[in-house]
Parts: structure tokens; sequence; C-alpha cells
């Protein structure tokens, strides 16, 4: 068993790592309670923003801090297409199959990345990876600090968006009932506009954090999705606090799983695996069929 | 509104005249039969024939992943459950007809049946708790495992003969057996569509029967199924358990086929692949398994010969979910006909009209 | 003999049934009231979809509740429901005959149809059973969803608004069909109906529903005379 010493670096790496889940966790869920669509596209639209962003700083010489902020639109505006297009035709069908239709855009996505880059090894290099300080023994970088503290600046910031602005608000009225929503007044094509766009950005952060923090590679980045949706799916599609909570959990039982030689090359598992025990703990009490969330 | 009379029996119903004799077959069910024997008689007599090993083989693969897809066409059209990791069981089903390939002597067909009643038994115990969950907590449940397996097998890697449980030599070549009476590749091709065929025809008698039955009964109104006594939850862990069987018999054929088997072989985005090509060729036909099949193995094997990147495809799947999920549930295997008996009716229309004489006293021309 | 005692169901602050205790003897009885009386809960209860609060069922002197909701049918219990479920996608000797398919006893496929033709025939429908019922009318999809009712040897049919949406020549089919239930098949038949021509024809005995409680219940023409069930349907004004 190793020692507190050979913890630590883990335990940085996997404050960061949970960070993001987080935050494309939060992003997940506040798309899901407005427009009942969990974006299963999400990790595919933030590979993809990372991708174009290391083209146009290794290929075209564009300045980093330019591609980045490409990386995050490009989020946004892709997922605010999708949503604008196909949104509203499957509006009235079941969460299922919404999800699914997401699935539809991320094969799209993938099928475009290998076409256009292949499988080429990259990697992409914040600068912010550049620059670290210590605590006691351990090197934390700026990118990981970025990470940690967005998760949890983002989260706090969504919740207060949430209750306080009339857009938030707004969405927050179309997660419990859409249809009473549209007849109060409330301009839902924009408030969903909002909510996909919003979802889109933090989608393209993330991709931007992940290429530095795990690797830039489309199939990898596109299937942490699903460690996103592990932390989402414990809050129950629902508290954003929880999604953190879960997050940041899961971010740190993978990472802290590694020096741990006897199930070290399993730790990626770590966010299937917990994911899969939280539902099946949760849906014990029947509390998935009747939770909002479960529709 | 009058008194109800209820003294004057209600008339005889002329339904007697048909009660003689069992139930006839449908013309299209006739049609579906002969079409199946059809394609059955050219893939054992004609193609092996007329075709290069090499596409004998991708042929192959045609055919078992059509047997995957039918598990999962069974759960979504059937049952209405969506499982994003049947990839993944295919795995299970290859890396379980390896090991007891390599480790134990048991003749081929043995060794292949068992693999599927071991998938079956591991797709089963999923399934179990999982049908509490509602669709979409259950489709994920079957994401997250199926990439949970993904990385499992990357470090655990395939049973080759070698040491231990895991039974993995990374040095060893050795290939996954083949039965002894189809050792070639043609002859391993028809070996598989035969074991395909059953499993179709298992399929069938399903879908005919009392399973199917109660299926459509769960899928229109889980109430109405209840109240005709259907145990829901029997029924739909029943559809996991033949879904599973079959893949891990497909499974098996895979190992067989390739005999070397990697990891990366079996990426998570092949269950999307899957289900798109399902959704693509219907649902609600058991035809739809095997258009899923041609899409998933056929497709790409053209595309590398045309020259094309096989990324195309990955793109025109996506598009294909979006597009089935818009507007046309049944998918192809509902569409084709319907578009080739509009093509026909076009044609025969067309044909009507030139051959006949004009009727508005104009000349010919 | 159907024996209710103390049935009460709540669902959070809704008391859809409050301690209603009615017995329905043998023959056609008829269960009646105002939109939102729990009528339909009733037969939820009884089907097993709702699991009561407080109170029994006995039929036939077994304990009904003690029955997990799909062996319900094993037992013999049937029922239709307001909107009609038959299953489109079946045909109509399919639809009919899967009531057999999951009962001890039903016989093999031949005997299955046998049985199911039967039924077909008794409810009066006349299009080809092995037609898809999805590309039936109205009228005749009740009728299958009546004639699953009927089939094989059921003990209690429940008809839930049967006659709902149907014009007056199709009623006074039905009202025969079900007269003719109980007599066929030995089965208790409890109808659910707004129709009051309907009730008045086919049930000896009526109960009464009201805000979940039962408020009359006995000889169908006297219910029907009840001024509280009048009360009931109408409304009164009383003076402040």
């Amino acid at each position: 068993m190793p020692s507190w010493q050979d913890f630590q670096p883990f335990i940085v790496t996997g404050l960061a790592l949970g960070g993001v889940f987080s935050l494309s966790g939060v992003g997940m869920v506040v798309l899901y309670r407005a427009t009942g669509v969990l974006n299963l596209a999400y990790g595919a639209v933030g590979a993809m923003g990372a991708f174009i962003a290391w083209a146009l700083i290794n290929d075209h010489g564009w300045p980093e801090g330019v591609a980045y902020l490409v990386c995050i639109l490009f989020g946004g505006v892709v997922t605010l297409a999708y949503g604008m297009a196909f949104g509203p035709p499957l509006a009235g069908r079941e969460p299922l199959v919404k999800a699914v239709a997401t699935l539809g855009l991320a094969l799209i996505l993938l099928g475009a990345m290998s076409w256009i880059w292949s499988d080429k090894a990259r990697s992409m290099v914040l600068p912010t990876t550049k620059e670290g300080f210590y605590v006691g023994d351990v090197l934390v970088n700026y990118t990981q600090v970025i990470g940690l503290a967005l998760g949890i600046g983002v989260t706090a910031f969504t919740a207060a968006f949430l209750r306080y602005t009339k857009l938030g608000t707004g969405m927050r009225a179309l997660a419990d009932d859409r249809e009473i929503t549209a007849t109060l007044g409330v301009p839902v094509r924009r408030v969903e506009a909002a909510a996909w766009f919003g979802s889109g950005i933090l989608s393209g952060a993330a991709g931007l954090l992940f290429s530095n923090l795990v690797g830039l590679d489309a199939a990898t980045l596109t299937f942490l999705v699903i460690s996103s949706v592990a932390a989402a799916l414990i809050a129950r599609l629902q508290s954003l606090w929880v999604t953190l909570a879960a997050g940041m959990f899961i971010g740190l039982v993978t990472a802290m799983a590694t020096p741990i030689l006897s199930i070290s090359q399993y730790r990626d598992m770590a966010p299937f695996v917990i994911a899969t025990i939280a539902l099946l703990f949760l849906s014990r009490h029947g509390s998935l069929a009747t939770a909002k969330g479960a529709r | 509104m009058g008194a109800v009379d209820t003294s004057t029996p209600p008339p005889a119903a002329p339904t007697s005249k048909v009660r003689a004799g069992g139930r006839r077959l449908q013309p299209n069910e006739i049609r579906g039969l002969i079409a199946m024997a059809i394609v059955v008689v050219i893939a054992l007599a004609v193609l092996p024939a007329i075709l290069s090993v090499y596409w004998v083989t991708v042929l192959t693969a045609v055919a078992y992943i059509s047997v995957t897809a039918l598990g999962l066409n069974l759960l979504m059209g059937r049952v209405g459950l969506v499982s994003l990791g049947q990839i993944a069981v295919l795995a299970m089903g290859a890396w379980i007809f390896s090991k007891l390939s390599f480790s134990t002597g048991l003749p081929y067909p043995i060794v292949l049946i068992l693999t599927g009643l071991i998938t079956m038994v591991l797709g089963t115990l999923v399934g179990l708790p999982a049908l509490r969950l509602s669709g979409l907590y259950l489709a994920l449940i079957t994401l997250m495992l199926a990439g949970a397996i993904t990385i499992a097998l990357r470090t655990m890697q395939f049973p080759n003969g070698g040491p231990g449980f895991l039974g993995n030599d990374p040095n060893s070549s050795a290939a996954v057996r083949r039965p002894s009476i189809a050792m070639s590749d043609p002859a391993f091709f028809r070996y598989t569509v035969i074991v395909c065929l059953i499993m179709f025809l298992i399929a069938l008698w399903h879908v005919r029967g009392k399973a199917g039955h109660a299926w459509a009964a769960i899928r229109q109104s889980e109430p109405a199924a209840l109240a005709a006594g259907v145990n829901i939850t029997l029924y739909k862990l029943w559809a996991f358990a033949l879904a599973s069987f079959m893949t891990g018999v497909a499974g098996g054929l895979m190992a067989s086929d390739v005999g070397r088997l990697y990891a990366i072989s079996f990426p998570t985005d092949k269950s999307i692949v899957l289900l798109a090509v399902v959704l693509m060729g219907g649902i609600y036909s058991l035809w739809g398994a095997l258009i899923a099949g041609a899409f998933y193995s056929l497709l790409p094997a053209l595309l590398n010969d045309w020259g094309l990147p096989a990324d195309l495809l990955t793109i025109l799947f996506g598009v294909g979910i979006i597009q089935v999920l818009l507007t046309a549930p049944g998918g192809l295997a509902q569409q084709f006909p319907r578009d080739m008996k509009n093509l026909g009716k076009l044609i025969m229309r067309l044909f009507r009209r030139s051959s006949a004489p004009p009727d508005d006293g104009r000349a010919p021309a | 003999m159907i024996d209710i005692q103390g049935l009460t169901v709540r669902f959070g602050g809704v008391v859809p049934l409050d301690g209603v205790t009615v017995r329905f003897e043998a023959g056609t009885c008829g269960l009646i009231g105002p939109n939102g009386a729990g009528k339909t809960t009733f037969f939820n209860v009884l089907s097993g979809f709702v699991a009561p609060a407080a109170g029994s069922v006995k039929a036939f002197g077994e304990d009904l509740l003690a029955l997990a909701h799909f062996r319900r049918a094993r037992w013999g219990l049937r029922r239709t429901f307001q909107t009609e479920q038959a299953i489109e996608e079946l045909s109509v000797v399919n639809n009919v005959a899967m009531m057999l398919e999951h009962v001890p006893g039903g016989g093999g496929p031949a005997a299955r149809r046998e049985a199911a033709l039967e039924a077909i025939e008794f409810v009066g429908i006349d299009v080809d059973p092995d037609v898809q019922v999805g590309t039936l009318g109205a009228r005749d999809r009740r009728l299958v969803e009546v004639a699953r009712a009927v089939v094989g040897k059921p003990r209690l049919v429940l008809l839930d608004e049967p006659a709902a949406g149907l014009p007056d020549e199709e009623t006074e089919h039905l009202g025969r069909v079900i007269t003719r239930i109980p007599q066929e098949t030995g089965a208790k038949v409890i109808l659910v109906e707004h129709d009051m021509t309907l009730v008045g024809a086919c049930c000896e005995t009526t109960a009464v529903l009201d805000f979940g409680k039962l408020i009359a219940s006995g000889p169908t023409d006297e219910v029907l005379r009840d001024e509280h069930v009048i009360k009931a349907y109408l409304g009164t004004e009383e003076p402040a």
C-alpha cells in the first residue's frame, strides 16, 4: 500500500480532474433540466473544439489565447446549432430518444475528427500547465488550479444564476413544466437557446482542460463524457452541488487508484463502477422512477 | 336514448366459417420465408464460389454482426429497451469463447453454446437490477458497463492459450480454433451462415409466439400487459437474456473468424455505431438486423475498396441516427419495401401511359 | 361474491377511496358515480396497479390483494380499460388468445385459437380474425377488448366504461353481450358506466361512489331513483 507521500500528487490530479468532471456535469444537468436532453455528445463537442484549437495553433500559427477562445465558442455554437435544429422536433419525445439523438451528433463529430486529424498522437499544452507552485512536496500547475477553481466556481455561479436571474428562473420553470411555462409568457425558445449555448460553452472549456489533464485524443475525450454523466446521474440530474461533489469524488478515486499497483490499470473503470453502484443504490428505493429526472 | 333491448340474442358472427383448421399463413409471411430461403441458398451455395477469400471473410463478419444486431433489434424493437454496450457484450462473448476454447477440449458446437449461455447469464445479471430503472437510466448503465468492460479488456487482453485465468500470453500467436469440419475460410463462412440462420429462426419463433405477444403488449401498455397476466419483469429479462445469448454466440464466431483478438477492436464507439446501424436497418423487422450487419461490416470494406475513408461512414451513421429518430422509426426495413412498392407503382403507371394510345383526339407524336 | 371491507386509497393528500365497504353478489353489478368518484381507482386496486392504504378485498372467499398484479389474470380476473387497450400490433385472434398463454390449462396453440374464436364470435366481431387490430375502428377494438375479458374461464370481469364514445346501436349490442357474460362464463361482472340505460338493462344491483365514498347500493332501479345519487350527479343548491 503506497504511503501518504505517494498519494499526494494524485490527490492534486484528482482534484483537478474532478473539478472538470463537475464543470461538464453541471453543464449537462442544466441543459437536462431546461430541455430534457441529456447531451451525450458533450465530450465530442469539447474534443472537436480542442482539436480545432490545436490545429489553429500548430497548423495556422494563430495566437494561443484566440485559439482557446475559438474552442470554447465552438462548443457553444455547435451545441446551440444542434439544439435549435433538433430540439423542437424531438421536444415531445421521451428523454431516452432525445439522448440517443445526441449520440448521432457524437458520431458525426467523431467521424469528422477521425477523418480530418486521424489517430496520430497529439498534445496540446496550455500555458498555465507550464507554470506552477509547490504545496509541500507536490507540484501543482495552474491548469489544475483552473480545473478545480472552475469546477467549484461554475457550480456556484450557475446555482446563483438559476436562482436569481430572469433567464435562470426561466430555465427552472421550463424544467418543471414546459407547457405551462410557455403560457406564462416566458420566451421558451430564448431560454432554451441560452441553455444550449451556455452548456456548450462549458463543454468547450471542459474539452480544453481535459485535453491538458488527460490527453488530446478524440475517442478518449469523447467518452470522458461518461464520467461527467456519472456525476450528473448521481445527482439524479437535479442538484448542482451534488454534481460537484460526485464529480470531485469520481476524479479523486480515479486518480488515487493510480499508485495502488494492484488496481492501477483498472482505475479508469472507477467512474463507471461508481456511477453504476450509485444508480442501482438509488433505484432501490424507487426514487429514480418517481424523480422528475427519470421521466 | 331508447331502452337497451337485451331480449334478442346477437346475430351469429360469420367468423365461424374460418374456424375449421389452424391459422393460415399470411401472404407477407410466406414472402418473408421465401426471401429468407433464397438468401440462405445464395449465401451457402453461390457466394463462396464466386467471391475471393477476402470478401468471404467480410461476409462472415456481416453474418455474425447481424446476429449481434439481431439481439439489439429484439431489445429495441420488441421491448423498447436500449443497450449502448452490445459490442462490449460481443467482446465478452469472444473472451469467454477463447477461454473455453483454449482451456477445454470440448467440441466446437458445445463451446459455442456454452459461450452463449454464460454470456446470457452475465447479461441477465446486469439486466436484473437495471430493469427497475427507466429507459434512459438503463441505457446509461449499459453505456457505462460497456466502457468498464472495454477498459478491463485493455489490461486483460484475450485468452490465447497462455497461463492463469486470464490466459493471455503476449508472445504467443495461437489462433482461436475453428470447427474441424469448417477450417477453411469459405467453409467457416458456411458454418457461420448456418449458425446465424438458427439464431434468426430462434428470434422468429419468439416473435411469433408467446414471448412476441407479451412483448407487444408490454410495448403498447404495461397495464394492459399486466391485465393479460404477463409478468413484465420476466419478459423484459427474457429479452435481455436472449439478446445476450445471441451476442455471446456471435462473439464466439467472431473469435474463430479473426483468430487473434485485440482489445482495441472493441472500442466504446463501436457500440454506438451498432446502435446506429440497427436503427437505420429498422427495428420493427428482423430483416433490419441483416441490413445492420451489412452496414456495419460490408460498407466499410466496400469504401476501403473504393479508396474512400471509413470515417465517412461514421458521419453517415451519426446522421442516420438523427434521421431515423426524426422521421422513420421503422428504419430501412420498413421504408425499403414501401419505397420499392411505390417505385413499382410508378413504373407501372409510366409503362401503361406510354403504351396506351392518347385518348384526347390528338394524333400520336 | 366480492366482499370489500373498508377499502381506502391515498395518494399524497388526495383520498380517491375512503373506507368503501360493499358486497357484490352474483350476476352483473353496476358501479356508478360522477367523474372523479373513484371508480377507476377501485378497478385499479382490484387489478393490482394501486396498493390500498387500508381494507380488504375478498373474491369468492379468496384474498385478492395477496396476489401479485400479473397473477390475478391467472386467478381469473379480467378487465377492460377506459381508453381501450387492445394490442394494435397483434391480430384479433392473437389479442384474445394471448390471454390464455399465461394461465395454466390454457391448452396448446390450437385449443387457444379455438377458444379465442369462440370469444370473438360471442362478442359479435365480424372481421377476419387474423387481421391486425391496429387497422380496425373503435367499435371493433372495443369488442376485441371485451373478447379478451370473456375468453377462457374468467371469474371476475371488470368493464370500465365499455360504451364510452359508442353510438346507440353499438351500445345496445354491447348491452346484449354483457348480459350474457354471467350465463355463458359463470363469471361475475362489475360494470362501470355513465350510460344509465345500459346500467339499468344489464345490472341487477348497483353501487354508487361519490368522492371516494359509497353512498348507495342495492337493486339498480331503486338506486337510480335514490335522491342522494341524483344529488351527487346533478348537485343541488342548498339554501344558505
